[in-house]
């Protein structure tokens, strides 16, 4: 269409474009440049893709395939040096040379507890008994982490080559692969891989006719995020229950049926061969003092740039989330940074600078956890994503330990009271205590990370539990029972889009005039506020 | 069934793919790789690809190599695909559709004018 | 193993030790005010581990308080306290003399393994094959297995799928799962019988795990995506909208059988949160708005064969 008098052209535009359009160009006389066809002819040159800040910071060794190759094609895995580690470690290393190659490195565990990858190998090896096995854990059970997912899907090959190289510096014969039932491509793309690398000797008998041989088995979950446990992961394979045991034994002493057993994660797994090819030095140069490499965080959340990125330890938050995400989107301000999933914690705007490593994340009461990066504005309550998470936990916990079935369900009921405003000051003390005897008592890890969410929130934003407890107020707008919605008649234009999809027909108003909701009426879903193109639905 | 590789096999392999991706041996002219992982294709990708396979039988083209890949890692943009030119740096595109898949396969994968209105940059990411 | 008691009388004739049968939270309790009273006390159970009924119990009557948060502290105390010996795995086998002057005989029996050095970690008693075997005339009595000839055909041909693994129950589960949409019981029964474990067994796989049901599925499943991701950008509200929309709360299943909506802990789509999932297909960026347009797409059937591709809403 063209606006005259000015005869400026639009492209490409859709309904929802138009009230936009009218209100900016026709009532504000502003012309919306986004909306504008710009002509091809002096048109400015396309950035590099080294000058955007979203791919410039990054460092790409586990992803370093992505994008580039596809999947389902060994050939295109092995023109980019594929398979070249495992040709150098089973000709030219033994498989102590490949387990100090790994401990060199620095190279530690990607799941999220950071145990030395080597030194876990090591351990594997020393244990006395035949028929070893190895684990690949692909049960990404943290909510708002798929980095595992996407390796696989995208270069499933690196993950089973660094299996075999693991395979043969510990002295395995069989491996497997756990991966949850909700990643039905990746795991087609793991089958592929399996049998490509089969077909090719990569796997089997007598790989690269070296004498060795191993193979590898797919099992895929059912939906059960304790399963990422090692312990609980191994009784799932074995067809129980899949509760965590107590430890000692370890799985590297006795582990699935019995044997000595090696698990690492997805990511720990493709980080083997580029050591293996690069060599310890060059793995152990990147990073910090502690913490060796790159780590791949999924960026998610209330960031402009989501996606999968790959950067050296030690990066700031600062840089991950403004210059790789590129900022908050509709210029709202940054809250916190939640890492580590259920065991983790939130990291406030105050420590955004903090480089990021283990021991560094450990220090603010949170965890490094498989990479989930979830970005959180103004408009996040806290208190609510306290609640989110022990309800996450409170129907995951496998129930084996009280403290944690019990305490965590406890723990919950309490926060839920204070998100709908019934919530006493004492409360505060009481989360605190159930916090100490959860951490204390539970078996497994899912137990004794369990309080961790609660106890970060607590510690960066009790402003947010007080306003919750003694104002009754919910400054993120987002707790139901403290909040209500109302309608600007300054910003209103009267489109009445709000009125249609309002559940309950609780706004009412004359066409063009300002709208009002009908508190009575109102069940709060937001769905005006969703589909309003002024922003004119505001939450008090 | 194809033979057990030894080790020495694993170059020659890299060497022959690597000529064909890179476009040298004139196995083609132009590749348009869709990235394809669990996002894209929830973005559309499928649809994408499903037109640029339309097209390519439609027009007849024999010189371009249409193929897939797994995520580029900026899941807000997706559904994207990368065009590589013989001799140019790669182009990444985004935020697709049917009708963009459309400009962009006749204006640079067939005219070789790169569609700055829906390109995201140029070149590759850096890889350590 | 028989351990003799014997009680020797001091000056009054009453003196300070104490037998308690019967190890349950009435055992329990009286051994502890008595040994805080100073007596030392026996507590003898017939079972190998002390607790009773309480220790299986989720809830107490009247007030609904967790039972084995009352009762732990209980046991540890018991087991910490200096004046309380407790025997266990073992019976009364005779009894002599009066309160306060007797002899008792009982009878302990083997455990087989060193208390001394046994960390209760369990594995003994997953890997017993005493345990293992299964018993089916529970089953005989609860009615037999009736399956259509159509079902008998599937179960063999899944079960021959799975011959060559050493656990194959979850993937047999799962394949099952795949099929049938759910879990039918006479189907469950037959796989308890075919792989030899108890059906107690695959029952406690079947609840443990979120992508098993037991009751039928419509023939859309609606998953919504609740990861840390999808709930920060509105997944709950989405979950909330769909509720109103297919009036039924979430995990049920409407009354024509077409949907069934269900929670999903993380479908790894983070990058377009909110998501939402109807069967195979994927939805990125939902909007409560949106929702009745995805819905429309599987009511209407003819609708449905050219759109199986999911697309961002």
């Amino acid at each position: 269409m063209i606006v005259q008098p000015e005869g400026i052209f639009y492209q490409m535009l859709t309904v929802e474009n138009i009230p936009n359009l009218v209100e900016e160009h026709l009532v504000k006389g502003r012309p919306v440049d986004k909306l504008m066809y710009v002509p091809s002819k002096g048109k400015p040159p396309i950035p590099k893709l080294s000058d955007i800040a979203f791919f410039s910071k990054q460092r790409l060794v586990v992803l370093k395939n992505r994008g580039l190759i596809d999947p389902e094609k060994i050939d295109e895995y092995i023109a980019r040096d594929g398979y070249q580690a495992l040709a150098k470690a089973l000709t030219s290393m033994d498989s102590e040379q490949v387990i100090e190659q790994v401990k060199g490195s620095g190279l530690r565990g990607r799941g999220g507890a950071g145990f030395s990858t080597g030194l876990k190998w090591e351990l594997t090896r020393k244990s006395s008994g035949n028929g070893k096995y190895i684990i690949c854990n692909a049960d990404e059970g943290d909510p708002g982490a798929f980095m595992d997912r996407s390796i696989i899907e995208s270069d499933p090959h690196s993950v089973l080559e660094g299996m075999v190289i693991g395979a043969y510096a510990i002295g395995a014969a069989e491996g497997c692969i756990y991966i949850r039932e909700e990643y039905p491509l990746a795991t087609k793309r793991l089958h592929i891989a399996i049998d490509q690398a089969r077909e090719y000797g990569l796997l089997g008998e007598d790989i690269l006719g070296s004498g060795f041989s191993f193979d590898i088995t797919v099992h895929r979950g059912a939906g059960a995020f304790v399963c990422g446990e090692e312990t609980s992961l191994i009784g799932s394979l074995q067809g129980q229950t899949p509760e965590p045991r107590i430890r000692p034994p370890f799985p590297a002493q006795s582990g699935l049926w019995g044997k000595p057993t090696n698990i690492n994660n997805v990511e720990t797994w493709a980080n083997i061969p580029t050591i293996i090819n690069r060599g310890a030095e060059w793995f152990a140069s990147i990073g910090t003092e502690s913490s060796k490499g790159t780590k791949v965080f999924s960026v998610v959340g209330k960031v402009n740039n989501t996606g999968l990125v790959e950067v050296p330890m030690g990066m700031t938050m600062r840089e991950i989330v403004f210059d790789i995400g590129g900022g908050i989107p509709g210029g709202k301000k940054f809250k916190a940074v939640q890492t580590g999933g259920p065991s983790g914690g939130c990291i406030p705007e105050s420590l955004v600078d903090l480089p990021i490593d283990y021991e560094r994340l450990m220090e603010v009461g949170s965890i490094m956890g498989s990479g989930g990066l979830i970005v959180m504005d103004e408009e996040t309550c806290m208190v609510d994503v306290a609640r989110y998470f022990l309800d996450f936990l409170r129907s995951e916990s496998c129930g084996k330990c009280t403290t944690c079935r019990e305490g965590i369900a406890a723990m919950h009921d309490i926060v839920a009271d204070i998100c709908n405003g019934k919530g006493e000051p004492e409360n505060i003390g009481l989360l605190e205590e159930l916090a100490e005897a959860i951490k204390d008592a539970s078996l497994c890890a899912l137990g004794g990370t369990a309080p961790n969410p609660v106890l970060s929130t607590l510690r960066y934003f009790r402003d947010e539990y007080d306003a919750h407890i003694k104002d009754k107020k919910c400054p993120a707008g987002v707790c139901r029972a403290l909040i209500s919605y109302r309608i600007d008649p300054e910003k209103c234009k009267g489109c009445m889009l709000c009125g249609k999809h309002c559940p309950e027909k609780a706004i009412g108003g004359e066409p063009k005039g300002p709208q009002t909701i009908d508190l009575e009426k109102c069940i709060k879903c937001g769905v005006c506020r969703e589909s309003c193109k002024f922003e004119a639905v505001l939450i008090e | 069934m194809m033979a057990k590789l030894k080790p020495e096999d694993l170059s020659r392999i890299a060497e022959k793919m690597r000529r064909q991706t890179l476009l040298r041996e004139g196995a083609g002219r132009a590749k348009v790789t869709v990235h394809m992982g669990t996002c894209g294709i929830s973005a559309g990708a499928r649809k994408i690809m499903t037109t640029l396979l339309g097209l390519i039988d439609q027009q007849q083209v024999q010189d371009v190599i249409l193929t897939t890949s797994g995520c580029a890692g900026l899941c807000s943009r997706e559904p994207m695909m990368t065009v590589e030119i013989k001799d140019k740096a790669p182009v990444k595109y985004v935020d697709l559709d049917e009708k963009k898949t459309l400009t962009i396969f006749t204006d640079h994968v067939l005219g070789g004018e790169i569609v700055t209105d829906f390109a995201l940059g140029m070149g590759s990411e850096r890889v350590s | 193993m028989t351990q003799e008691i014997s009680i020797k009388k001091n000056s009054n004739g009453k003196i300070g030790a104490v037998m308690v049968l019967g190890a349950g939270v009435a055992g329990i309790q009286a051994s502890l005010d008595l040994a805080d009273m100073g007596y030392k006390v026996y507590l003898v159970e017939n079972k190998p581990s002390i607790g009773g009924a309480m220790a299986q119990l989720d809830k107490t009557f009247p007030t609904n308080d967790c039972a084995m948060c009352l009762l732990s502290p209980k046991l540890v105390d018991t087991a910490r306290h200096p004046n309380i010996e407790i025997i266990t795995n073992a019976d009364l086998h005779k009894l002599d003399g009066e309160a306060g002057n007797f002899t008792a005989i009982i009878d302990k029996r083997p455990r087989y393994i060193d208390e001394e050095k046994c960390t209760g970690c369990g594995t003994c008693t997953n890997n017993c094959p005493v345990r293992n075997i299964a018993h089916f005339e529970d089953v005989d009595e609860l009615g037999k297995v009736h399956l259509s000839q159509e079902d008998q055909q599937v179960i063999e041909q899944i079960l021959a799928g799975h011959e060559s693994e050493r656990a194959a129950v979850i993937s047999v589960l799962q394949d099952i799962n795949a099929r049938y949409r759910y879990l039918p019981e006479d189907i469950l029964r037959h796989t308890a019988k075919a792989l030899d474990i108890p059906l107690s067994r695959v029952y406690s796989i079947a609840t443990f795990y979120n992508s098993f049901s037991l009751v039928p599925r419509g023939k859309y499943v609606v998953r919504v995506c609740m990861g840390t991701a999808c709930h920060v950008k509105g997944g709950y509200q989405i979950l909330q909208a769909l509720e109103r929309m297919l009036k039924i709360a979430s995990g049920g299943t409407t009354e024509d059988n077409l949907f069934s909506l269900e929670e999903v802990r993380c479908l790894g789509c983070c990058g377009l949160a909110p998501v939402i999932t109807v069967n195979e297909d994927l939805y990125g960026s939902v909007k409560q708005a949106k929702l009745p347009k995805i819905l429309e797409r599987y009511q209407d059937e003819s609708v449905v064969a050219e759109s199986t591709v999911g697309g961002t809403e």
